[in-house]
């Protein structure tokens, strides 16, 4: 599974869990409209990091909050190069 | 057995929370740099009575940037956290104007960021398990003064704030923080005081003593068991009515 489909799934299962309805997903959806809250973004960190093994919040040189679902993944992306 | 880290495990009251913990089911892990000889005895007993129950996990917390990696590991190796006791603190015993600067930066990294951080890990993971239970080691000294202690005060206030707040934050994840505020208890911490100091500490008690370790301890077992699942964000005193 890429990195972008696992994202997208852990997404699409903390949602679900926590009974929180979606945006249509898309690289351009800001992370604060998509429905999830930042306790449920919390929880999309903490299974990615179980599922990929890769936590890029923890890193010392992490850059700004990711803004949009893109920007998120792709944060995913270059810490798994 | 439900998994729970104790920070500062190796002595005093860590070691104490930490043995009385392993004797109640749960699988404890002792967080700290070294294994000290009563920890040492404690991993021999508690292996006979309840074997598993009792671990050591060596690692300095004032290493803020390790902690992430640090929680990775032991997730990995016991498996899910359920109870988190950020236990381990540190005193200096002296006057403001003179303390050196390094040791106000030292105090507040070790007593309160390196516990926020430390948490800011466990937490995430126990949100996305469903739940869990955080105890902070706080201190009377964070909300009645004791003269020579004013930076040590100010972290365990600090610390009563954090629990209050992220009681707020992660309640609705099923997590429950709260904080136990000891008063002075007879432990290698409070050997400065004297035996002058401990025995005002005794005569302004309620109680007419002074609360031990073993009373801390069973304030911690109480937080993290079922009977307390509907108490989060408050402050257990445990100081025999020394500030009642």
């Amino acid at each position: 599974m890429s990195i972008r489909s696992e994202v997208i799934t852990q997404i699409n299962r903390v949602a679900s869990e926590q009974d929180k309805r979606l945006a249509p997903l898309s690289d351009s959806l800001a992370l604060l409209d998509s429905g999830l809250d930042s306790l449920c973004l919390a929880i999309v960190v903490a299974r990615l990091e179980d599922e990929l093994g890769i936590d890029p919040f923890s890193t010392a040189e992490e850059a700004g909050p990711p803004v949009t679902l893109g920007e998120f993944i792709r944060l995913y992306e270059d810490a798994a190069k | 057995m439900r998994n729970v880290l104790v920070t500062g495990g190796s002595r005093g009251l860590g070691l104490g929370i930490a043995r009385k913990l392993a004797g109640a089911e749960y699988r404890v892990i002792a967080l700290a740099r070294k294994e000290s000889e009563p920890l040492a005895a404690a991993l021999r007993e508690a292996e006979t009575a309840h074997p598993g129950s009792l671990h050591f996990f060596a690692c300095d917390l004032g290493q803020i940037e390790e902690l992430g990696g640090i929680v990775k590991t032991l997730r990995k190796k016991f498996g899910p956290i359920y109870g988190l006791v950020n236990n381990a603190g540190m005193s200096f015993d002296g006057t403001l104007p003179l303390m050196p600067t390094a040791q106000i930066e030292q105090l507040v990294r070790v007593n309160t960021i390196s516990p926020m951080v430390l948490t800011k890990y466990v937490v995430r993971h126990m949100m996305a398990d469903g739940g869990g239970r955080i105890v902070n080691i706080a201190s009377i000294t964070g909300f009645t003064g004791y003269s020579g202690l004013s930076v040590y005060s100010a972290t365990k206030a600090a610390l009563i704030g954090f629990t209050r707040s992220l009681a707020r934050e992660a309640g609705r994840m099923g997590v429950n923080v709260n904080a136990v505020a000891p008063g002075f208890v007879d432990t290698e911490m409070t050997q400065s005081l004297g035996e002058e100091g401990r025995e005002r500490i005794v005569r302004r008690s309620a109680l007419r003593r002074m609360a031990e370790v073993e009373d801390v301890a069973n304030a911690v077992e109480f937080l993290l068991s079922c009977k307390s699942k509907n108490i989060t964000g408050t402050v257990l005193t445990v100081d025999a009515g020394s500030t009642a």
